[in-house]
């Protein structure tokens, strides 16, 4: 193999693993909002749920449970989001806000409470997500894109789809029509908290295979941009996820190299994903359209 | 009391909000099986909160319902439609965003949609709609049969239409009212909620007028007049012709020269149209709507680019200027979709009446501070003059029935003492009372030697005020006269297309081809 193509595949590989977070996230988020709920937590329940994956896999010293746990908090903080918001009528913004700052505060306090370390913590080689070998890729990225494919297909091509959808653009047809306006966002709700769940556990037991209290790093907050560049739409989603996953990585190989480090400061080089994500995708997409009723209550007297 | 032709029995019905305005005091309805059933009622009178339940949207304080002798307590919509109950609401319960096939089946498990059935009802009850057009590409009388459409496919046989016609253009309503004969014949019973005394004595069979909450009589239509029903529903007289001195015009305050605009789509809404608009006089702008009428007001009141040609206002050319400027030379606009443009409906009843004149210094204090006294004053006043019912100027305005957030964005713009009034559809989804009220007021304003432009899709309205009326078609002024010269005919023809001159030189061919 030449040198080109060894590096070529490498950047892909890089790639596939930096997407997958930021797709899953995103498209769970999408399944929210399409219904008219936005979490801004999704930042948090990454943290949270990349914790409880590490003890519990830990525990099982099976990655697959850990996975499974991931999940399973995720969707237990979008039940939590899901009955404040739809049920109670609170506001979707603090809801998300009270998700990052209790998550920030338990997993600092978790990881020194469970490991008796501060702030880092590398799980053992038994509990980590195996490789695909061959392809040596995660078997998480496969499951993102049948994840991506599949939401696509429940939006798009089903009944459900078209409930979830009609409730975010209009919550009152939707009622009229005897949609069960509440339970449809409270699903939805807890439908985008388990993949941003399954986000941070990939996170913490298969990419980075480490659990800090910084984890996500912000990728919570870029799954959230990424659901208005992708216009809602799952597929778009997977295709500006992977371009910023792309941008990503040749930005983390160019600024590792001596050449370009004497004169680009690495600081620079780290804004690169995102201006060139932005470019291509406003370029390509051009106006975002939200769901109409996205983010309020629906109150009906 | 309830027999046993009788399909749908409401006893004693009380409905208090939970802000505490009662809305119903104790209401018995009854419907006929295959009826047309009027509901007759001004604004505010209950009557869309009355079919909200009976739909199951909303809960009553108190009170019973039997449905085909049986008693029903509905907790959804969805409950109610399975007794064969569905509403189509005033404003339309649809997602704009779907295509019309999509707002048919939404809700429906996937194993009982059939298109093909869709398109069966499409012939049977002669309802034809684009299918896969989506919905807010689609005017508005498309839209209300999709509605219908999407009810009787859910097997609805108790139909009710909260105010149907009041989006319509006259032709579309005839079409509506044939529909809802039609539906009659194939045993459908049918509730129509109006406050248009010619639609109750046109379509239904019995009416039930409601007045603050409370049934005033039930009456076999056939033996009903307009005075009669008018008197139940208003408590009083109501004079249906108008008064009016003749007009004594001055100087021309508004000037439209040669005006270009585009529509929303890009292709043109108004071509090239001139006319003035003198003191003193009403300029009437009649046509079937969508002709270009909303764009034409749009762009005199600097909400849409002009692309050519120039508004001249009190001498000024005012062309493409921010409407704040517009309304601080004394332009005042009442405009046509009041609940987006003219209200903000989280606000109060009270930050609503001074929305756009707030910055007078009546209204705030030298540290830009609100003086809510007379602010409070100031909408007390437009919700007597006007008749509101509202539960105060602190309630919110959405909590107003449509007609009555209609009635405070008029009471509004008239009490800005304008110099030239646009009215775009100033009665739509008004009762008899308020309408009476502001025709009044417009010609009093004319007589105080404003200048008043306006737009309406009632014919009879325009032709009653205007001292002068220009009938548009297709972007164009089809031509400009005084009504009392025209005779009915010539106004279809001229709003179908043909132009005043033609129809001149068609009448002086007849009579020259007579003459040899
Ligand atoms: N959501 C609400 N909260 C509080 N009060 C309300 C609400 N909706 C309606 N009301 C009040 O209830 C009364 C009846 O309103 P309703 O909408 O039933 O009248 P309506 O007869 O349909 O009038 P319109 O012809 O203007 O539509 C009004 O006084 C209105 O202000
Ligand atoms: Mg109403």
């Amino acid at each position: 193999m030449t040198e080109e193509l060894v590096m070529i595949l490498d950047i892909l590989r890089g790639t596939s693993y930096a997407m997958t977070p930021l797709i899953l996230a995103a498209v769970g988020e999408i399944v929210a909002e399409r219904a008219g709920i936005v979490n801004i937590g999704l930042e948090g329940i990454m943290l949270l749920s990349g914790f409880m994956a590490v003890v519990f896999a830990e525990m099982a010293m099976n990655p697959w449970i850990g996975v499974l746990a991931g999940i399973g908090m995720g969707a237990l903080i979008g039940l939590i989001h899901g009955y404040i918001t739809a049920y109670l009528k609170g506001d979707h913004i603090i809801s998300g806000l009270g998700i990052n700052l209790f998550a920030l505060g338990t997993v600092a306090f978790g990881i020194e409470a469970v490991w008796g370390v501060r702030g880092y913590y590398t799980p053992p080689l038994e509990a980590k997500v195996p490789i695909i070998p061959g392809i040596e890729i995660s078997p998480l990225f496969i499951v993102m894109i049948l994840i991506t494919i599949g939401t696509y297909y429940l939006l798009y091509k089903t009944s459900i789809g078209l409930k979830i959808r009609a409730v975010g653009e209009n919550p009152e047809a939707a009622d009229v029509v005897g949609v069960n306006v509440e339970l449809t966002q409270l699903l939805s709700a807890v439908y985008g908290a388990a993949l941003a769940g399954l986000a941070g556990a990939f996170l913490s037991i298969d990419w980075l295979a480490a659990i800090t209290k910084e984890l996500p790093a912000g990728r919570g907050f870029i799954a959230l941009a990424l659901v208005n560049f992708a216009n809602w739409n799952p597929i778009l989603a997977l295709g500006g996820g992977a371009l910023f996953g792309f941008f990503w990585t040749l930005a983390e190989w160019i600024k590792n190299m001596a050449a370009i480090k004497a004169i680009i400061p690495v600081t620079l080089m780290n804004t690169i994903p995102y201006i060139a994500t932005i470019a291509v995708v406003a370029g390509l997409i051009g106006r975002s359209r939200p769901p109409a009723h996205v983010g309020r209550p629906y109150k009906r007297e | 009391m309830p027999r046993n032709d009788t399909i749908v029995y409401m006893k004693d019905i009380v409905k208090v909000y939970p802000d505490g305005t009662v809305a119903l005091r104790g209401v018995d309805f009854e419907v006929k099986k295959g009826e047309i059933h009027g509901l007759l009622g001004e604004n505010g009178a209950g009557k869309t909160t009355l079919m909200k339940i009976l739909s199951g949207l909303l809960r009553p304080t108190s009170g019973e319902i039997y449905i085909r002798g049986r008693k029903v307590h509905f907790k959804s919509a969805s409950e109610a439609l399975k007794h064969g109950i569905g509403m189509v609401h005033q404003h339309l319960a649809l997602v704009p965003a779907f295509t019309a096939y999509e707002n048919i089946i939404l809700g429906l498990p996937g194993k009982v949609i059939d298109r093909k059935k869709i398109e069966e009802l499409m012939e049977t009850t002669g309802l034809k709609i684009p299918l896969d057009a989506k919905v807010e590409d689609l005017p508005f009388g498309v839209r209300q049969r999709i509605e219908i459409l999407k009810m009787l496919y859910r097997n609805v046989d108790i139909l009710i239409l909260d105010e149907p016609t009041t989006n319509l253009t006259p032709i579309e309503t005839k079409e509506l009212f044939e529909t809802l004969r039609n539906l009659k014949k194939q045993g459908k019973t049918i509730i129509f909620i109006t406050h248009k005394l010619r639609e109750v004595l046109e379509v239904t069979d019995r009416v039930t007028v409601l007045r603050r909450g409370r049934v005033v009589g039930v009456v076999e239509t056939s033996k009903a007049t307009p005075e009669m029903l008018a008197k139940m529903m208003v408590g009083r007289e109501v004079v249906f012709r108008i008064e009016k001195k003749p007009a004594r015009p001055g100087e021309p305050v508004l000037v439209v020269k040669d005006l270009w605009v585009r529509s929303d789509l890009g292709g043109w809404a108004v071509k090239g149209v001139s006319f003035a608009v003198y003191s003193g006089e009403i300029f009437g702008i009649a046509g079937v709507e969508g002709n270009g009428q909303s764009e034409l007001v749009e762009a005199i009141t600097g909400l849409r680019r002009v692309e050519k040609g120039q508004v001249i206002l009190m001498g000024r050319d005012v062309t493409n200027k921010p409407p704040s400027e517009l309304y601080r030379m004394g332009l005042s606009h009442i405009p046509e979709d009041r609940q987006k443009l003219g209200l903000v409906l989280d606000m109060t009843v009270a930050e609503n009446s001074v929305l756009g004149i707030h910055r007078l210094k009546k209204f705030i204090g030298k540290l830009l501070n609100m003086k809510w006294k007379n602010i409070n004053v100031h909408a007390k006043k437009i919700i007597e003059r006007f008749e509101i019912v509202a539960p105060g100027v602190r309630a919110p305005a959405r909590s107003l029935s449509g007609g009555n957030q209609q009635k405070l964005v008029v009471g509004r713009e008239l009490s800005k003492t304008p110099v030239v009034i646009v009215a775009a559809q100033p009665t739509r989804g008004l009762d008899v009372a308020a309408t009476e009220y502001i025709r009044k007021i417009l010609i009093k304003m004319r007589d105080e030697g404003k200048a008043v432009l306006l737009v309406s899709a009632d014919l009879d309205e325009v032709l009653q005020l205007s001292d002068r009326v220009a009938i548009m078609y297709e972007g164009e002024f089809m031509g400009i006269a005084k009504p009392e010269e025209l005779t009915e005919e010539q106004i279809g023809l001229m709003m179908g297309g043909y132009h005043m001159d033609q129809l001149k030189n068609t009448s002086s061919n007849r009579k020259v081809l007579e003459a040899s």
